[in-house]
């Protein structure tokens, strides 16, 4: 995911201000924001293959949010596109099942009506859920998710995992493309690492793969670092945190209304 | 303020792979005192300040912090007492923002609300680092000079009577290097400063500890030791630019 990080860290030079009260999403209180997605990504996920209303209606109910949440559409759209070229390989998995009519066949593979109504169902439930997903996050800066979770009680050492990962993500990239640039500054070119002519395609390869083992030792070492740097601030194994204040009657109208969505959408079919 | 906070006797620490990094170390530091400890690399002076703050217990010998042997029993005063900054910022800045990492120390000492907001501010203030400004900063975003400033306001922010810096000027500029001299000079703490920056040494420190391999082999005046080529030389490291 090493192609994504870039889009995370462009959300990241937004101040955590960027949440004002310019809109009507983010007016609401991020664990209200992170409540209504997080339930609406459970109704998409669990609604069985087939139900093709109950997912139109929730499609309906994210237009008012993207309306809302007034995010970048083009950030959207990139971090969509990486984010489905990576799932892309498990939906195509889901295509070739038995059952149902036979619609094509070649040797073994065949693609019938049961696997394609499959990969719809799921294709589906990955575009609705990662569209509510990145609208939260483009919305909503990281460290303001993280304060939302534990105020919706989320366990504080799960957290503050998060929060460790959100912040050392980018030192990683730093490192990972510290070391490219020192490689690339010696005429090491992974460009060329499938060109069939190239003799040493092999080393090239195991280059990069010595590359990725030192950038996993150096992820080891800084966390044993950082871990020395937390007890020496008197760390004793427990994360402290500090709750953020409840939403007011419009966070409640909000969450009743996505309550009644969900409903609305299981009940129709 | 404790008249006598750091007292070690005879400290020896081997590594798991049979390194000897500390070897006879005997040392006491007075309070308000701002005491240089050089030595050139693999010498042993991170591993004697992980010791100060109890990060590494010793093997064999005895450290005193106030009036506390460096005990498991003793680790949570001891950390209170003794402030250790990090060599490398991002080490030790593991929170998402400026204020949630300098109030991590502050809460685990069990302060919340108003008390945790004013004793955040102070640390800030005193580092010279505004409130509303940094307050909301996330710190993968800060300079190398910013990140070292909220590192030591994170340690301050605990007040303890002892701090102690691991290569406090490394990868700064001139201009962070020179602000940072100026706010070490203005830090009422007893200091511990290990470091490669004679010059800075020279600067701040009027007591100087040269470690070589693991074993203390001057403990005295900064400009005596400093002024010594021949000694320097001996123990790999070289006079300061400013006395050349």
């Amino acid at each position: 995911m090493l192609l994504h990080i870039h889009l995370v860290e462009y959300r990241d030079r937004l101040s955590p201000h960027h949440s004002d009260r310019s809109n009507f999403w983010t007016s609401l209180a991020v664990h209200t924001r992170l409540l209504c997605i997080f339930l609406l990504v459970f109704a998409i996920a669990l609604t069985p293959i087939g139900r093709w209303w109950t997912w139109a209606i929730y499609a309906i109910a994210t237009l008012p949010i993207i309306y809302g949440s007034k995010v970048d559409f083009r950030i959207l759209l990139k971090r969509m596109v990486i984010e489905f070229a990576f799932i892309s390989v498990i939906l195509l998995g889901t295509l070739f099942r038995n059952g149902g009519q036979l619609l094509w066949q070649w040797g073994w593979l065949q693609i019938t009506t049961n696997g394609l109504t499959t990969l719809a169902s799921v294709s589906i439930k990955a575009f609705l859920s990662l569209l509510l997903l990145n609208i939260l996050t483009l919305s909503t800066s990281i460290p303001l998710l993280l304060q939302a979770m534990v105020t919706l009680k989320t366990p504080p050492l799960l957290v503050s995992i998060l929060a460790s990962m959100y912040r050392y993500i980018n030192v990683l990239s730093h490192e990972f493309n510290a070391m490219r640039c020192a490689a690339k500054s010696r005429n090491f070119a992974p460009k060329n690492l499938y060109a069939r002519q190239r003799q040493d395609h092999v080393w090239q390869r195991q280059v990069l793969g010595n590359m990725l083992g030192v950038l996993f030792i150096r992820t080891y070492d800084r966390g044993d670092r950082i871990y020395q740097a937390m007890l020496a601030r008197g760390y004793q194994g427990v994360p402290t945190v500090i709750e953020s204040k409840s939403g007011g009657w419009r966070d409640r109208i909000v969450l009743g209304c996505v309550m009644l969505i969900i409903l609305l959408g299981q009940i129709t079919n | 303020m404790h008249h006598n906070p750091i007292s070690i006797k005879n400290l020896r620490y081997v590594y798991p792979e049979g390194i000897q990094a500390l070897n006879e170390v005997y040392l006491e530091i007075a309070a308000t005192e701002r005491v240089a400890i050089v030595g050139a690399n693999g010498s042993g002076k991170s591993t004697l300040l992980l010791h100060l703050n109890g990060i590494l217990m010793p093997q064999q010998g005895e450290i005193f912090v106030g009036e506390m042997p460096i005990l498991p029993r003793n680790l949570i005063a001891i950390r209170n007492f003794v402030g250790l900054v990090f060599q490398n910022p991002d080490d030790q800045l593991f929170m998402p923002t400026v204020w949630e990492d300098i109030a991590f120390g502050p809460m685990n000492q069990g302060l919340r609300e108003k008390d945790l907001d004013i004793r955040i501010a102070e640390a800030m203030v005193a580092v010279g680092l505004d409130l509303e400004k940094y307050r909301h900063r996330q710190s993968q975003n800060l300079s190398g000079g910013e990140k070292k400033r909220v590192a030591i306001a994170g340690v301050l922010a605990m007040q303890p009577q002892v701090l102690v810096f691991d290569e406090p000027s490394a990868q700064l500029d001139p201009r962070s290097r020179r602000q940072l001299i100026q706010l070490l000079r203005t830090l009422p703490e007893t200091q511990l400063i290990a470091t490669h920056d004679l010059d800075l040494v020279l600067e701040l420190c009027d007591r100087t500890i040269v470690l070589s391999q693991g074993t203390i082999v001057y403990d005295g005046k900064t400009d005596q030791v400093l002024s010594d080529r021949q000694f320097l030389l001996a123990h790999s490291l070289e006079m300061p630019l400013s006395l050349n």
